[in-house]
């Protein structure tokens, strides 16, 4: 039983990284967090069901052209609203949520709700990993999620342009200082973020459904690790990834299913006391973000 | 305005809420040109940087460079039309190494335009640019993270970084302050360096001997006005600076 616990939490983790990894990108890039990033997970996934099942598109085409509305969506939504409360943070945060919300609530209206809408797993197999059942799926989502976060992490830590894109997000004056154009490095990290947020829903919502729920429930827990790791720091994402992804499958296993969501709300109460930044958060100088 | 001007600053003003932190400047800069910018503290040296590199919208009045008016650009077009700055206070990224601190400046978009595109391996032109301002190659200075330099690298890197986006006009602001007189003296050369290169350059300096040895030309503000325009020997003598000076020349 702790084997199967262990290797469902290391799974878990990986699902919240995912999650999280769009909304922290964007924080670490322009410092907007964006509210309607559940939104734009939940929109991804049913605009894949729709070329699926309605225009009965091929798969891999769906997921591109879902993944690029997606990038737009972003840049739009930072060109028309953003950019007009930009530096206001509570107004950032409205403006945002609204949007999510709006898009959530019209989903909830026309009743899109319900297990024909879902999206097939990538490979339809399964193994017997140290006597726990394993579906491909999820071992799919565990190597996607290490892989993307390895590469994000190379690409802003060890290649010029990323370096340069990290120095950039650190510091506005510096951005205006050598010709960069400060909105457009903003418009960029919302879209990346929200071309981000389709990529997860693709790989985590053909493990139960979409519904407007579940744009509620990732923003949740995206804010729930970006806020223990400290939001905009990498590193932070995949620590509190594993503290809440551990917590809630041992809790799951040992205490009783009714006490996960408890956990995690714990977890976020004891670092919001103890340190507010978040355990990578911004306390230290120039931490490294991203 | 002439084209034999590079800059020209016509009726500047700013008021900050009701401080006026900058009064209706005007003045011409030719290019090649050395201009020191002098004045007590508050007096809105720094305002006028930040006007004319619009990082701070003006309140009235008009900036011109190249013929063109530019008071009306984002900070960003400026840069890309050859007007690059320094700041007062330095903010290197002190968590790399020097060199690596010059890559934002090695990646932006003024660089594009002038390389084509095409830059090469940039971790050696950055060496060679700090080079250029004095990081010794054979102590490997350059490989040291910024975090570790004393200030008057820090100063340096930050005017090779300017230096990287190749302007037709510098404005340091306070390069030297902070330095010791070794220091300043191993800067100059560099500032002359630059002037042979026929680049234009505003100083704003609380160093007065170091500025008005090397300055074409020298402006005194006041108050957020401008009180004397001349050559340095003018506005030493002139009565104007003296008083606006008076008890704060002791440094
Ligand atoms: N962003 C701002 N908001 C409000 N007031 C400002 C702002 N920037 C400058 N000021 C005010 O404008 C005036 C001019 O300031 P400025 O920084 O231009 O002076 P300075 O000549 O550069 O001084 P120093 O020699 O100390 O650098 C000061 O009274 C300052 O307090
Ligand atoms: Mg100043």
């Amino acid at each position: 039983m702790f084997i199967g616990t262990t290797i469902y939490a290391l799974i878990n983790t990986a699902i919240l990284a995912l999650m999280a990894i769009g909304f922290n990108l964007t924080f670490g890039i322009s410092g907007i967090a964006n509210f309607a990033y559940g939104a734009l997970y939940v929109l991804a996934a049913y605009g894949v069901w729709m070329m699926l099942n309605l225009l009965h598109l091929p798969y891999l085409i769906a997921v591109v052209a879902a993944v690029i509305l997606n990038l737009i969506l972003g840049a739009l939504i930072y060109r028309f609203v953003l950019i007009r409360v930009r530096g206001q943070g509570i107004s950032e945060v409205i403006a945002t949520f609204g949007i999510g919300l709006a898009v959530l609530e019209m989903f909830s209206y026309f009743g899109w709700v319900g297990f024909e809408y879902t999206l097939p797993v990538l490979i339809d197999r399964s193994y017997i990993i140290a006597g726990t059942y394993v579906d491909m799926q999820r071992i799919i989502i565990l190597v996607f999620s290490i892989f993307l976060i390895l590469g994000l992490w190379f690409f802003t830590h060890h290649t010029s342009i990323g370096l340069a894109f990290r120095g950039i997000a650190q510091d506005e004056r510096t951005a205006l200082t050598f010709g960069i154009d400060s909105d457009w490095i903003a418009t960029l990290s919302i879209s990346l973020g929200a071309g981000l947020a389709a990529l997860a829903a693709l790989f985590i919502i053909p493990l139960g459904s979409i519904s407007p729920g579940e744009g509620y429930d990732v923003l949740i827990k995206a804010l729930a690790v970006c806020i223990i790791g400290g939001l905009g720091s990498t590193g932070g994402v995949v620590m509190a990834s594993f503290i809440v992804g551990f917590a809630e499958r041992f809790t799951d296993t040992y205490i009783g299913s009714h006490w996960t969501m408890i956990v995690s709300l714990a977890a976020i109460l004891i670092v919001l006391i103890v340190k507010p930044s978040g355990l990578f958060g911004k306390q230290k100088e120039l931490e490294e973000r991203i | 305005m002439s084209d034999t001007q590079l800059l020209k600053v016509d009726n500047l003003s700013k008021s900050f809420g009701g401080v006026r932190a900058l009064h209706h400047v005007s003045f011409d800069l030719k290019p090649g040109e050395l201009l020191g910018v002098i004045g007590p503290n508050g007096s809105g040296k720094t305002t006028l940087v930040n006007l004319i590199t619009r990082f701070v919208k003006p309140t009235s009045g008009t900036v011109w460079f190249k013929g063109k008016k530019i008071s009306h650009l984002p900070p960003y077009k400026i840069v890309r039309l050859g007007v690059a700055r320094t700041f007062q206070m330095v903010k290197p990224f002190y968590n790399l190494p020097a060199f690596k601190n010059m890559i934002i400046s090695l990646y932006s978009p003024r660089m594009k335009q002038l390389a084509g595109g095409r830059y090469g391996d940039r971790d050696a032109v950055a060496l060679d640019l700090l080079e250029e301002v004095g990081f010794e190659r054979d102590a490997h200075v350059a490989y040291k993270l910024a975090g570790a330099l004393p200030q008057g690298y820090l100063k340096r890197l930050e005017l090779a970084k300017a230096i990287a986006l190749e302007p037709d006009l510098f404005i340091l602001d306070e390069l030297f302050s902070g330095l010791s007189l070794a220091e300043v003296a191993s800067i100059v050369p560099i500032i002359e360096k630059m002037r042979i290169a026929g680049k234009a350059i505003i100083m704003i300096e609380h160093r007065l001997k170091e500025l008005f040895r090397i300055a074409d030309r020298v402006i005194v503000m006041n108050y957020g006005e401008k009180i004397a325009d001349g050559t340095s020997k003018d506005v030493m003598e002139s009565e104007a600076v003296k008083s606006a000076y008076l008890g704060t020349e002791a440094d």
